[in-house]
C-alpha cells in the first residue's frame, strides 16, 4: 500500500512539475523548460497508465465502487486528449491547461480514496461504460476548449485594441489554432455528450423503471447538453468561428465545474462523491 | 615585435553618404595591392565594404602610424584626397577593435538594429581574405569567433524577433490570425508602391495567391502578372472579398470604399472566415468600424507604424543584453590570444610534459609493491624527468627559432598549441575554413 501511496505520490509531482515548467518556459522563453514540461508531463501520462491498469488488475469491477478510479480516470483521459490535440494542431500551447487540471484532478482522486460510491445493483458494464467513458472524454475535451477560449479572448483582445504585443504573447499560436481546438472539441465532444446523456437516462429507465428522477445532476446535465447543441448548431451549420464559441466554451466548462464539483460533492443526488 | 589588431573605417554615423560612396572598397586585394606583404607591418588584412560602412580589419606590428598607413593605403586605392578619410574615420586597436568587430556582426552597429544582411557581408569579405592569403590565425580565429558571437546574440536575445517595416509588421500579424499562411489568399485594392511591397512580403511568406482589384483593369492586370495572380474588375471588389483573407488597400479614394454595413453581408456568406484588412492609403479606404465585427481585424497606416516604432524601442532593450554578451566574448578572445605569446606557450608545454611524466611515474611505483626500494624510486623520477625534458627539447628550440622570425612566429605557436592541444579545445565545426587558408597549412 505505501508503494502504491508513493507511486501515486511521483505521478502527482510530475504533473506539478510540467504545471508549472510550462509557464515558466513561455514567459522566460526558455525552450528547454517547455521540454521538460513535455517530457515530465509524458512521463506522468505513462505512469498514470500503469497505475490505473495495475488498479484496474488488482481490484477488477470494484474499481467501480471507488471515487478514487474516477478521477483518476478522469485526469488520464484528460491528458489523452491533449496529446491528441497536441499532434492534431502541432502546438503545445494546451499544456497551459492540461497540466494544472490534470493535477488537480489527480490530486481530488488520492483525496477521495477511501471513499466507496454506492454503485446502483442493476449494474450493466455496457451502459455503464459507455456513459462514463463518453462524459468523461467530452468533459476533457470541453476543458481543452475552455483554456482555447481563453486564449483566443485574449489575443484577439490584443489584436483588436492594436495592443503591444507583450513577451509571452508572442509565443501565442494564431487565432486560428485556437478556434481549430474549439472546433474539434464542438464536432467531437457534443456527440459524445449526447451518447452519455442517452445512456444514462436509458440504464437509469432499466434500473429504476424511471426515465427522469429530477435529480439536480440530471437537470444541470440537461442544462448543458442545451447550450452544448446550441453552440453545435451554430458552429456546424452557421459556420459560427472565433469569439462566440469560445465565450460559449467557457461557459459550458464553467458550468461542467458547476455540475462535478457543486453537484457531485454537496447536493443529494444518486452521482454524489460525498464520503 | 609585438603584433596588434587594429580596425580602422568609417560607417553612416561618421560619414555621409557622399563620403561613403566615394571611399567605397568592393573589390579590392588586399595582397595583391601590397597592403599584405611578408617583409611589411601588415601580415593579415581583411576589407569589409558596404553601403553603411568600410572597415579595415588589420593585424600588424605595433606601431605609432599603423592608422595613417591604411589610410593613405585606402585614399589611394579610391583615388581620392585623404583629408576628407581623416576627418571621417575611426580607429581601434587590442580589444577595442574586437569589440567593435563583435558589434558589427552582431548588427548592434547597424543603421536597423539587428538586421540580418551584415552577417552575410561579413561572411563574404572573410571569404575574399581567406582566398587571397590576407587571412592568418588571427583574422580567422577573430572571424569565426565573430561569427559564433552573432549567433550567440541571435539566440540570446529577442533583437532579431520582431518586424520594423511596415509591411513585414503587416505579414507578422497576419501569422498571428491565420495558422497557415499558405491556406490564405490575399487581395490587393489599389496599386501603389506600399502595397506593392506589402504584396511581395505576403508572397514570400507563403500566401496561396495574390487577386488584383483595380480601378483602370489593364494597371491592375499588369501587377497581377507580376505576382502571377489574376486581376478583377473594380465592380466585383464585393466578389472578390469572398474568397480572399488578407486584404491591402492602398485606392486614391476620397471616401471610404469598404463599409462596416456592407461588410456583414460578406461576412455571413464567408461563413464568418476570419479576414485581416491592411489600409495603407490615405485618406483611409476601409471604414473603422469594420474593425468591431467578430473576425474582421483593420490595421491602418498608424497602426502598423506604432506597431514598427514599439518593436524599435524593444530592440534597443534587447541590444543592452546584447552588448554584455560581446563583452564576455572579447574577453575570451583576448585571453586566447595572450597564450599566443612564446614564454607562456613553452611553460604550458613543460607543464603538459611533467605532468604527463608524474602520472607515468606513480603508476609504474605501485606495481613495485607496497615497499619500492628508494634508489630504484630515484632512479626512475629522474629517468622521467630527463624523458620529458628531452623529448620537449626539440619542439621549443624549434619554436624558439621560428620566432625569432618575422610575422610567422604566431603561426607557429599556433600549431604548436593545437598539435600539443594546449587550450584544451574540441575540433569547431568549421574546422575546414581553417585548412583553406594557405597561412594554416
Amino acid at each position: 500500500m505505501t508503494a502504491a501511496r508513493l507511486f501515486e505520490l511521483i505521478i502527482a509531482l510530475l504533473y506539478l512539475t510540467g504545471s508549472v515548467s510550462y509557464p515558466l518556459g513561455l514567459v522566460l522563453r526558455r525552450a528547454f523548460l517547455k521540454r521538460i514540461a513535455a517530457w515530465t508531463s509524458a512521463t506522468a501520462f505513462g505512469l498514470h497508465t500503469v497505475d490505473l491498469g495495475l488498479r484496474s488488475l488488482e481490484l477488477g469491477a470494484a474499481n467501480l465502487q471507488h471515487g478514487q478510479f474516477y478521477m483518476s480516470l478522469m485526469a488520464w483521459l484528460l491528458v489523452l486528449i491533449f496529446f491528441v490535440l497536441w499532434w492534431k494542431l502541432k502546438h503545445d500551447f494546451l499544456s497551459m491547461i492540461t497540466a494544472p487540471l490534470a493535477l488537480i484532478l489527480f490530486s481530488s482522486s488520492l483525496a477521495v480514496r477511501t471513499q466507496v460510491l454506492a454503485v446502483p445493483e442493476h449494474f450493466s458494464a455496457l451502459w455503464f461504460s459507455l456513459h462514463v467513458g463518453t462524459i468523461f472524454v467530452s468533459l476533457a475535451l470541453i476543458a481543452m476548449a475552455f483554456g482555447a477560449g481563453l486564449a483566443y479572448l485574449h489575443l484577439e483582445r490584443l489584436i483588436k485594441t492594436k495592443a503591444k504585443l507583450p513577451g509571452f504573447s508572442k509565443e501565442l499560436p494564431s487565432l486560428q489554432t485556437f478556434d481549430k481546438a474549439n472546433h474539434w472539441a464542438v464536432s467531437i465532444g457534443f456527440p459524445l455528450y449526447s451518447i452519455s446523456l442517452l445512456a444514462g437516462f436509458l440504464w437509469a429507465s432499466f434500473t429504476w423503471k424511471k426515465v427522469i428522477s429530477w435529480d439536480p445532476k440530471e437537470l444541470i446535465s440537461i442544462v448543458i447538453w442545451i447550450i452544448f447543441a446550441l453552440l453545435f448548431h451554430q458552429r456546424m451549420v452557421l459556420g459560427w468561428q472565433g469569439r462566440k464559441p469560445a465565450k460559449t466554451a467557457i461557459v459550458l466548462f464553467i458550468l461542467c465545474m458547476v455540475s462535478l464539483v457543486g453537484v457531485n460533492f454537496l447536493l443529494p443526488t444518486h452521482h454524489s462523491f460525498r464520503p | 615585435m609585438n603584433q596588434e589588431i587594429y580596425l580602422v573605417g568609417l560607417n553612416h554615423k561618421t560619414a555621409g553618404v557622399d563620403i561613403r560612396e566615394r571611399y567605397a572598397l568592393s573589390d579590392c586585394d588586399p595582397s595583391a595591392t601590397g597592403l599584405v606583404s611578408e617583409a611589411g607591418d601588415v601580415c593579415e588584412a581583411m576589407i569589409l565594404s558596404t553601403c553603411n560602412r568600410v572597415e579595415f580589419l588589420v593585424v600588424g606590428s605595433e606601431v605609432a602610424d599603423m592608422r595613417a598607413k591604411i589610410l593613405r593605403f585606402w585614399a589611394d586605392q579610391c583615388g581620392q584626397p585623404l583629408a576628407d578619410l581623416q576627418n571621417h574615420t575611426y580607429c581601434h586597436a587590442g580589444d577595442k577593435a574586437v569589440n567593435h568587430l563583435f558589434t558589427v556582426a552582431s548588427s548592434l552597429d547597424s543603421m536597423i538594429l539587428g538586421e540580418p544582411q551584415i552577417l552575410g557581408q561579413l561572411k563574404t569579405a572573410y571569404r575574399n581574405a581567406v582566398e587571397k592569403g590576407a587571412a592568418k590565425v588571427i583574422v580567422n580565429r577573430l572571424l569565426h569567433k565573430a561569427f559564433s558571437v552573432a549567433k550567440r546574440v541571435r539566440t540570446e536575445t529577442a533583437i532579431a524577433s520582431s518586424a520594423v517595416s511596415i509591411s513585414y509588421a503587416a505579414v507578422e500579424l497576419a501569422r498571428k490570425i491565420f495558422t497557415d499562411l499558405s491556406n490564405q489568399r490575399a487581395l490587393l485594392i489599389g496599386a501603389g508602391e506600399m502595397a506593392e511591397l506589402a504584396a511581395t512580403h505576403l508572397l514570400s511568406a507563403g500566401v496561396r495567391d495574390i487577386t488584383v482589384v483595380n480601378r483602370t483593369l489593364a494597371k491592375g492586370e499588369e501587377l497581377a502578372r507580376q505576382f502571377k495572380g489574376r486581376a478583377m474588375p473594380f465592380e466585383d471588389l464585393h466578389q472578390a472579398l469572398l474568397d480572399t483573407d488578407i486584404v491591402i488597400s492602398s485606392t486614391g479614394s476620397p471616401t471610404a470604399i469598404i463599409r462596416a454595413r456592407d461588410m456583414k453581408d460578406v461576412l455571413r456568406q464567408r461563413r464568418h472566415k476570419p479576414i485581416f484588412f491592411i489600409d495603407i492609403a490615405v485618406p483611409r479606404d476601409i471604414d473603422p468600424d469594420i474593425n468591431g465585427l467578430d473576425n474582421v481585424y483593420l490595421y491602418d497606416i498608424d497602426d502598423l507604424k506604432e506597431v514598427v516604432e514599439e518593436n524599435l524601442a524593444g530592440r534597443m532593450q534587447e541590444a543592452q543584453k546584447a552588448r554584455s554578451i560581446v563583452g564576455e566574448e572579447v574577453g575570451a578572445f583576448m585571453r586566447w590570444r595572450d597564450g599566443l605569446a612564446l614564454q607562456p606557450t613553452i611553460v604550458a608545454l613543460l607543464d603538459q610534459g611533467e605532468g604527463i611524466a608524474r602520472r607515468e611515474l606513480r603508476k609504474s611505483i605501485k606495481q613495485l609493491g607496497p615497499n619500492p626500494d628508494p634508489q630504484t624510486v630515484a632512479i626512475m623520477e629522474r629517468l622521467a624527468r630527463s624523458l620529458c625534458h628531452k623529448i620537449y627539447h626539440e619542439p621549443i628550440s624549434y619554436l624558439k627559432r621560428r620566432s625569432m622570425e618575422e610575422g610567422s612566429a604566431q603561426r607557429f605557436i599556433h600549431n604548436a598549441r593545437r598539435m600539443f592541444n594546449l587550450d584544451d579545445e574540441s575540433i569547431p565545426e568549421d574546422a575546414h575554413l581553417d585548412r583553406k587558408a594557405p597561412g594554416g597549412k
